[in-house]
């Protein structure tokens, strides 16, 4: 288990994490079902926490219950971590270059330009009715450009967002 | 325990519990919260820190430790990284038992369509506050050069399924050899 998930912690960058996972827990190791897969991708989704390292608590925990849920958990994040901060050494090391500061300026521009992609693509799928896209454009607006702290914000807010749905799903199972 | 991380703990375990998505829906707050209320990083290397975090792997929220470095060294980064993944862990294993036992409930769905967008009001907070510390676009000054990598490597990437990663080396080698001239 330690040696799956550390496997998969250590060759998997970016946004293809939960595809390894899939081919290594699902396809290969037949540890669950698509099924099962596919419930612990919404969790993992929808809950607060790094998608990735959601997912694999969630399979650890399927397969080998508390201990695999831990034991998933840090072989999903160990390697990321040292590589990340082995990077930041050398960052530090080569930080009083101008270039240094020019490339990552770059990099983050590219980094924030990967974001609004995957932002656009959830908006999408988000933004088809008036209650949530005005959630979503308020959140936007108060956090991002009036710049409200977001721990009280959203602490408002997710309570409010959970209940309109709950009242909406009510009355469409109603009358459907 | 130091009071610098004590105030690492009290920073990013709250918003561990908000970070929807991954690390992207409260970069605004790492960025508020390290630079301007706490004085930890300055905005140019909260910059860079974000781009060193977005080209290594795992989640976008490593960039806590990379923070944490900045304020106490190894512990630091090891504290913030407690802090970030903790509290997230503990809900997601308290949901999972729920969400076996309540199959089919409404509160299920209501919470999946209720906390989405939220999230996508994040994101996009998110990219605000970035574009803001990367000096990408602030009031009375627009850097060109960066808005157009930002646009051109949103479109290309919404467009087409290419790895961020090749994108990523490419920008750095073309910001690299732009200094040559």
């Amino acid at each position: 288990m330690l040696v799956l998930f550390l496997h998969i912690g250590l060759t998997s960058f970016g946004g293809s994490t939960m595809a390894w996972m899939h081919r290594e827990i699902v396809e290969r190791r037949k540890l669950l079902d698509d099924q099962g897969f596919m419930t612990g991708l919404t969790i993992a989704q929808v809950l607060p926490g790094a998608n990735p390292v959601n997912l694999a608590l969630y399979l650890g925990m399927h397969a080998r219950g508390r201990i695999g849920a831990a034991v998933a958990v840090f072989g999903i994040i160990f390697p990321a971590f040292c590589v990340v901060l082995f990077m930041g050494y050398l960052y530090r090391t080569f930080s009083d270059f101008e270039t240094t500061h020019v490339v990552l300026g770059g990099v983050a521009a590219a980094g924030v330009g990967a974001t609004l992609a995957m932002g656009v693509k959830l908006a999408r799928s988000v933004m088809v009715k008036i209650i949530p896209t005005t959630i979503a454009i308020f959140t936007f607006v108060v956090i991002g450009i009036l710049r409200w702290p977001l721990v009280p914000v959203v602490s408002v807010l997710v309570p409010l967002s959970i209940l309109q749905a709950y009242l909406i799903h009510k009355r469409q199972s109603k009358n459907g | 325990m130091d009071s610098r991380l004590l105030s690492l703990i009290i920073v990013f375990a709250p918003l561990s519990l908000f970070s929807f998505g991954g690390g992207q829906a409260v970069v605004a707050d790492f960025q508020y919260q390290s630079v301007e209320v706490h004085g930890w990083l300055t905005n140019e290397q909260f910059t860079d820190l974000y781009a060193v975090s977005r080209a290594g792997p795992g989640p976008g929220t490593l960039i806590v430790a990379l923070i944490g470095w900045e304020v106490y060294g190894f512990i630091g980064a090891l504290i913030a990284c407690l802090a970030i993944y903790i509290p997230s862990c503990a809900i997601v294993y308290g949901a999972t038992s729920w969400w076996h036992k309540n199959e089919n409930s409404p509160w299920r769905v209501a919470i999946e369509k209720g906390l989405g967008p939220i999230a996508v009001g994040l994101v996009f907070a998110g990219i605000a506050a970035v574009l803001r510390a990367a000096g990408i676009i602030e009031p009375g000054n627009i850097d060109y050069l960066g808005l157009a990598t930002f646009l051109f490597t949103g479109y290309l990437l919404y467009v087409t399924t290419i790895t961020p990663y090749y994108l990523i080396g490419g920008v750095a080698i073309f910001y690299g050899s732009l200094q040559f001239f």
